[in-house]
């Protein structure tokens, strides 16, 4: 078990957008997507593209079309970008104004699951969708309609 | 609540303007094509099969990422009988 902490990354005028970081380490799961392509000469379109669909989704609104379903059909997961493209960037869209921004690779399988990295990165907001869900049920966390209020440590 | 180090204003402007401009234009036309779907009650499926589209297509035009055509902004401001775009 590890533990996690929900960090805010930024509050838009249609979205606030969070991140998740392990205890252990010493940069968010968000912050590791942006480090490993921010720099990277091939990646950087595909990177910036996605950057560019996360600008507009801070000023419109985490709308479910403007993202790819991903994960499980009982799950929030979902990935950026929807057209065709290297690199995914896998998110939890809790509601039409809450987004938690997680890790995201170069996607050269035919699904996720394929791929153990990737596989890994939706897993960790899976299990950490449900875990946001019990607190909410048991009173420690308050999700309003464009926040979340936290200051817990969850248990991944 | 911590805040993550990262400044998300930063990152963005790192983008080429056009490119953020190109974004932004493609969410807007996303935004004024998915209100005249709901003002007319179409779904996806029913909006497709009256255009002669398949409906992936459909979900491409609804998620902002798209490169929108004269020739597709054409074919719907016919379809619906009202401007997708102005220009002025």
């Amino acid at each position: 078990m590890s533990e996690v902490e929900l960090l805010l990354v930024n509050s838009g005028a249609g979205c606030t957008a969070y991140t998740i970081q392990f205890l252990s380490d010493d940069e968010s799961e968000f912050e590791k997507f942006v480090s490993k392509f921010r720099q990277d000469a091939e990646l950087n379109p595909d990177f910036q593209a996605i950057m560019r669909f996360v600008e507009q989704i801070m000023s419109n609104g985490a709308l479910e079309r403007y993202f790819r379903r991903e994960g499980k059909m009982n799950d929030s997961v979902v990935a950026l970008p929807v057209l065709k493209s290297k690199l995914r960037l896998y998110c939890l869209r809790l509601t039409d104004k809450i987004l938690i921004l997680g890790n995201g690779g170069v996607k050269n399988t035919r699904t996720y699951e394929e791929d153990d990295t990737l596989q890994g990165y939706v897993m960790d907001l899976q299990k950490f969708e449900r875990l946001i869900k019990q607190e909410v049920r048991n009173g420690n966390v308050e999700i309003t309609e464009k926040e979340i209020k936290t200051d817990k440590t969850f248990e991944l | 609540m911590r805040t993550v180090k990262l400044s998300l204003p930063d990152l963005f402007n790192e983008i080429p303007d056009e490119k953020r401009e190109e974004s932004r234009l493609s969410f807007s036309i996303s935004n004024r094509l998915d209100n005249l779907m709901r003002a007319r009650g179409l779904s996806k499926k029913q909006f497709a099969d009256a255009i002669g589209k398949r409906p992936n297509e459909v979900t491409r035009w609804l998620s902002g990422e798209h490169n929108f055509t004269i020739s597709t902004l054409a074919m719907l401001s016919t379809f619906f009988g009202e401007p997708i775009i102005t220009v002025q």
